[in-house]
């Protein structure tokens, strides 16, 4: 019998925001333990949340994101569980009324194009971190984490394999990194899915016994679950090997299993009611206007006009279009320096480069573009070479340098002055007479031992096409 | 509400009822059932979801991170504590 694998997805992601949900705690990644905690977050009594503004703009931006309807009445409710990475013993979140509903991710797989049904994306507010320590066989508690803003974007049963899941968290990723609404970085748990699976005889539209799998941060992790599970279901259908109840499980990446935490909780057994302490939030039209002026064009309408309109080939415009950072450099220098095309291919060639080998990512960009198209224009008038350009870039990129007072600071000023570099060339064919002698018998390559003398004496800062032309003028008279 | 149902509310809420509790609870919950059953007959179809119970709306905070307490502050009081964590007993899954 052939099967189906029905997939939903639930997927958390930390919102880009400077301070907590419901609180003015940092919410920066990487403190200290418990260094951004206050009475709020780590739930002492009487301390009341109040909600951070620019986590509901982010909850209305991931809705348009994701063509959804948003709720402009919405509200907090608290999710009652217990477990001492939840100071309060509850979660605030949204169950009544969550700010978005009803939308939709166009997913393109080697199937061709296919719309993921949203059911709701809803913001909350995370748990913390708990340590197990086996030399005192406790556990610690860092609170850090509580209270930082997440939103859980909620699938429909839509997906039916790994590709389309893969195609499906990208696409989520991209949107949410290129509006800034998220950083979505699964490395530091800034992105989480849970996965719910189940498994059907082909053509039948009743749903199988479902269970989920909670908190993974790898899209290689998913995959290899999802395989996992469809193969741990198929077999328990088939064969009997054990039968299937609705459950959360838990995956072992290193063991490549799945095993069993807990028989799923339903609704009721969380107590799901409305937040007291949270008035509702009203979105009027301003509001909601003033948010839809801000969503960023997307990146595939963007690749499109850098190749349309600025003559980008397709490989570069993807290049740049999938990073937001690079985006906004390009954008900003090329009309200074006006070559969308040389922006491009310093900003790909080796603005990326340099990032690469401090092993940072092009959304690391951190360059004034009036710098970086100051070095343009300096180097396409003449005024210093390519090399010379790069060390002025990587000194740019590194301590924030002023392109020109660097450039004077070490001598980087090309030697434009054809007397005095064909003067360099004579006295270098004078002292490569073994170079030269190779040249004439017909060993071209030879003549590179020459440039790259005559280079040295202009400490690096002749053109190199003059040079070019002048050495081979002198070595063929 | 029945004995049935109580019993997983009773280990949620980290409760042991007497046998003499149990059945408080449950005549409280029967009332409770009554009235709202009573309420049930009363056709709400044309009325708004009430979201909250006193006129006020959207009262926020500019998104700007503050430090207002040190962590040694906030674990004064704490009965266990190791390495700036709050030290609990040790929970397995």
């Amino acid at each position: 019998m052939n099967y189906e694998t029905v997939i939903g997805l639930e997927v958390h992601v930390e919102l880009a925001t400077e301070s907590k949900i419901f609180c003015s705690c940092s919410a920066k990644y990487g403190a200290e333990q418990n260094d951004s905690v206050c009475p709020a977050c780590c739930g002492m009594p009487g301390m009341l949340p109040v909600t951070n503004k620019h986590v509901v703009d982010l909850g209305i931006m991931a809705g348009l994101l994701t063509n959804c309807r948003i709720n402009r009445v919405t509200t907090f409710d608290k999710k009652s569980y217990y477990y001492p990475d939840l100071p309060c013993s509850y979660q605030i979140t949204q169950w009544f009324s969550p700010i978005c509903v009803d939308g939709g991710v166009e997913i393109e797989t080697s199937q061709g194009k296919k719309i993921i049904g949203l059911k709701q994306i809803h913001m909350e507010e995370d748990a913390g971190k708990l340590v197990h320590d086996d030399w005192t066989d406790t556990s610690l508690v860092d609170f850090n984490r509580t209270s930082v803003p997440l939103c859980e974007i909620v699938s429909k049963p839509d997906l039916r394999s790994v590709e389309e899941v893969i195609a499906y968290l990208e696409r989520l990723r991209t949107l949410l990194r290129f509006a800034r609404v998220s950083n979505c970085r699964w490395e530091e748990g800034s992105m989480r899915c849970d996965v719910n699976l189940s498994i059907r005889p082909e053509g039948s539209t009743e749903l199988g016994v479902r269970t989920e799998m909670k908190n993974m941060n790898s899209l290689s992790a998913i995959a290899r679950a999802i395989e996992y599970e469809q193969a741990r279901h198929i077999d328990a259908l088939e064969r009997g090997t054990e039968v299937l109840v609705q459950e959360t499980r838990r995956w072992d990446d290193v063991k490549g299993q799945s095993f069993a935490m807990r028989n799923k909780e339903t609704a009721a057994d969380y107590r799901y009611f409305p937040d007291p302490n949270l008035v509702p939030i009203i979105i009027d039209d301003e509001w909601f206007d003033r948010v839809k002026s801000e969503m960023p064009e997307l990146p595939e309408v963007k690749a499109a006009r850098y190749v349309g309109e600025l003559g980008l080939t397709e490989k570069d415009a993807e290049t740049l279009t999938a990073s937001r950072a690079m985006c906004d450099v390009f954008e900003a220098a090329y009309p200074l320096c006006g070559s969308a095309k040389d922006t491009a291919s310093w900003l790909i060639g080796d603005c990326m480069g340099m990032l690469r080998k401090k092993k940072l990512t092009a959304d690391d960009i951190a360059i004034d573009p009036v710098k970086l198209a100051e070095i343009i224009k300096m180097v396409t008038a003449g005024e210093i070479n390519r090399n010379a350009g790069r060390r002025v870039l990587a000194a740019v990129m590194d301590e924030d340098a002023d392109p020109r007072a660097y450039c004077e600071k070490h001598g980087l000023a090309a030697q434009n002055d054809e007397g005095a570099i064909l003067e360099v060339v004579k006295k270098a064919i004078a002292a490569n007479e073994k170079s030269v002698q190779d040249y004439k018998n017909g060993r071209t390559k030879a003549m590179q031992a020459i440039f790259g003398s005559i280079m040295k004496e202009l400490r690096g800062n002749g053109d190199p096409q003059t040079i070019q032309r002048l050495l081979k003028e002198e070595l063929d008279k | 509400m029945d004995r049935e149902k109580l019993i997983p509310l009773e280990k949620l809420n980290q409760l042991a009822l007497t046998e003499e509790e149990t059945e408080r609870v449950l005549a409280a919950f029967a009332a409770m059932e009554a009235e709202e059953a009573q309420l049930a007959e009363t056709d709400t179809s044309a009325v708004e979801r009430m979201v909250f119970n006193i006129p006020l709306k959207n009262i926020l905070r500019e998104d700007a991170a503050e430090k207002n307490f040190t962590r040694d502050q906030l674990q004064e009081g704490a009965p266990e504590k190791m390495d700036g964590y709050w030290q609990v007993p040790r929970l397995v899954e």
